[in-house]
């Protein structure tokens, strides 16, 4: 049998997560007091919104279709999450066709789904594809990598030295537009995560090649700088995977002292990254240790992982974990190679590593052959699938489940680093990557110790 | 008796003596295959096969082409070139099993993977089916697509069984179900074949689809040569697999 494979990767939009409604503290106090518990009463019972029209009245009820198909239909559980999801049905569709709203109706909905108790499946209004994905349209790209860090938006690389932008500067505005509300709007919302917030304001420092966005920094000292920066084409290769629309992919290696020191930007390109990864262990071969700085990889495609994990574990038989999909249970096994690098390995993590990022790192974790160096991953292991319902709210849905081979599921949970470094902007302004220099630190140690 | 209650009766009649008939043995209606796909003597007079096909997952929009050669008695070597995942070659020759791919690199099969390959490998299968199936039964019937079929279960000394259906009415096979095995596990496998075309004086089905668990694949094979040799080395053992194979036995 040929070796299934996985996407994973795709738009920021496709790691949205469950948000479980919670009780808020204004709700305790209004039922603690008997006249507002009764004004509320009377809010209660009059509609807050409009009345839907037919035609939305029927989008809702389509919508519901959809989401109680497709989870009986794509769900790795028959009989999901340990439901009885027909009875699910009789209790759910009625509530909907009495819905009075379309924000009523995707309460109902997200109830539903929320019984399922398993992360990768919601639904979000169709407004949290506009905060998202504005601005973001083209395929330039400023010339440096930016990271939000304690609420900030700060340059945490830079590949156009010219353009006298250092790293550690602080990215105030662009184009006018200041990026600090819409930072505060975007981690004010439980529903958005650390990668997708990244991807957000990545999309505000990108747009057509060539275009010039006027930028405003705060340097090293705290000025205001005022740049125009000019779009670069993307950095690496377009590479498309089937359906997924093709995405820049590049991969870089080099050597820091003797450790060699590994990194991409998604897991795609499969037949030069899988090259180029093994190109660059087996050019290790003496090195006192490998750093795989995965931060900011959001995933791709999941046999990857099984592939370069071969370059790094001799012993035959290990597997990363397991993938459980209805009518088939995959195991992520490590087939050794002949040349695989056996001195020390750690990998780099954070929030916005996801899907084959935790795969990789978590199952080496596991294993104990990496030690891992960062910040908890973004929990979002599942292959999951986002569409469009016919309402316009997005639906979210996984088709799998994965179980790292330490036995604990990767989803909601994430890789939690063996050492937790946070990447700080006064250590970038002092010209050094704190993550990076834990892990050569500790290979370091594991080099005098042996 | 009415004319409706006679027809009635008949029709009892009928069907309960066509549930009466013995189903007919799995060995017949195996012979029978091979028979009206070519017969034995079409079989024979080849000793090498080249196959060429088209190969898509409509899914996730990825398709590629496939080549495999093989030759008698049970030399098997075949190329995958599927777009974005690179080349995966797999192969049988004396008795080793392997595949090499850009994600996993090379590896040789054991277990009931192997025994799986070697059963594939094996030139002369369609007539020579009882050298790998020693056990074959007839289990019943059953419509594929609309066309009444035979069930037959063949066991294979070792590793999972294989259920085949048979036309009633042709003898030819339009549906198998096995389970594949491999390191990344057990996944069941429906191939449903259709299109029979003539090669040479044999029937091949030229168009094949798979269900494996989730996925689906589909096949279109595009042309079948006999008796021209394959390229020189082609069922050499890659040297990474030579490798593998030295260090397992400790050379």
């Amino acid at each position: 049998m040929r070796q299934p494979t996985r996407i994973t990767c795709g738009k920021s939009n496709r790691y949205i997560r469950i948000v479980q409604p919670t009780k808020s503290r204004a709700g305790t106090s209004i039922a603690a007091n008997p006249a507002c518990a009764a004004l509320a009463l009377i809010f209660l019972s009059s509609p807050i919104f409009a009345q839907l029209t037919a035609e939305q009245k029927q989008a809702n009820l389509a919508s519901f279709e959809t989401v109680w198909t497709t989870i009986r239909d794509k769900h790795w559980e028959t009989n999901p999450g340990g439901l009885d999801w027909q009875a699910m049905y009789a209790e759910y569709r009625p509530r909907i066709e009495a819905a009075t709203s379309t924000e009523a109706a995707r309460a109902i909905m997200r109830d539903m789904i929320g019984r399922l108790k398993q992360t990768h499946f919601a639904i979000f209004p169709a407004a949290v594809y506009q905060v998202l994905d504005a601005d973001g349209t083209g395929d330039g790209w400023p010339g440096f990598e930016a990271r939000v860090l304690d609420g900030r938006v700060i340059v945490t690389d830079v590949h156009q030295p010219q353009s006298n932008i250092k790293t550690g500067w602080q990215v105030l505005q662009v184009n006018g537009a200041d990026l600090a509300p819409l930072l505060v709007k975007l981690r004010a919302d439980p529903a958005i995560h650390e990668l997708q917030l990244e991807r957000a304001v990545a999309a505000r420092l990108s747009g057509p090649v060539g275009a010039v966005r006027s930028m405003v920094f705060a340097d090293q000292n705290n000025a205001r700088v005022l740049l125009d920066v000019r779009l670069l084409p993307p950095r690496g290769e377009f590479s498309g995977f089937g359906n997924l629309p093709p995405q820049p992919v590049w991969f870089e290696s080099k050597k820091l002292g003797n450790i060699g020191y590994i990194r991409f930007n998604i897991f795609l390109d499969l037949v030069h990254v899988m090259q180029e990864f093994g190109d660059a262990v087996q050019q290790c071969a003496h090195c006192n240790g490998i750093v795989i700085d995965l931060r900011g990889n959001p995933g791709g495609i999941g046999a990857m992982a099984m592939g370069m994990a071969g370059w790094l574990v001799k012993q035959p038989g290990e597997r990363l974990g397991v993938m459980y999909m209805r009518g088939a249970t995959l195991n992520f096994f490590i087939n050794p190679r002949a040349a695989a690098f056996d001195g020390p390995v750690a990998v780099l993590v954070d929030g916005s590593s996801a899907s084959t990022s935790e795969i990789f790192a978590g199952g080496l974790k596991d294993l104990g052959r990496a030690r891992i160096f960062g910040t908890r991953t973004a929990a979002a292991a599942l292959p999951s699938v986002i569409t469009r319902l016919p309402n316009g709210d997005g639906f979210q849905y996984a088709v799998a489940n994965y179980i790292s081979q330490g036995g604990k599921a990767l989803e909601g949970n994430g890789v939690v680093p063996d050492l937790e470094v946070q990447l700080t902007r006064e250590a970038l302004l002092a010209g050094h990557d704190t993550v990076v220099d834990a892990a050569i630190d500790w290979i370091r140690r594991q080099k005098v110790s042996q | 008796m009415t004319l409706f209650t006679r027809l009635t009766f008949l029709g009892a009649l009928a069907a309960a003596f066509a549930a009466a008939q013995p189903l007919p043995k799995a060995e017949t209606i195996l012979d029978r295959y091979s028979e009206v796909t070519g017969g034995k003597a079409a079989y024979q007079k080849h000793t090498y096969e080249t196959m060429t096909g088209i190969i898509s997952f409509p899914a996730q929009g990825l398709g590629g082409k496939l080549t495999r050669y093989a030759t008698a008695p049970d030399k098997e070597y075949s190329a995958l070139e599927l777009g974005p995942i690179g080349k995966i070659e797999s192969g049988f020759t004396d008795g080793i099993a392997w595949e090499k791919s850009s994600i996993l690199g090379p590896r040789v099969k054991s277990g009931d993977e192997r025994d799986q390959a070697a059963r594939e490998a094996l030139f002369d299968s369609q007539v020579g089916w009882r050298k790998i199936f020693p056990q074959a039964e007839t289990l019943g019937s059953e419509s594929v697509n609309g066309e009444d079929c035979y069930k037959v279960l063949l066991t294979p000394p070792t590793g999972k069984p294989e259920t085949r259906f048979y036309s009633k009415k042709s003898g030819l096979l339009l549906k198998s179900t096995t389970t594949a095995v491999s390191p990344m596990g057990e996944v069941a496998v429906e191939v449903e074949v259709s299109d029979y075309k003539n090669f040479d004086g044999i029937l091949f089905p030229t168009q094949s689809k798979s269900k494996m668990g989730a996925q689906q694949m589909n096949m279109s094979i595009t042309g079948v040569s006999f008796d021209q040799p394959a390229p020189a080395g082609t069922f050499d053992l890659p040297p990474e697999i030579k490798a593998l194979v030295n260090k397992a036995a400790g050379k």
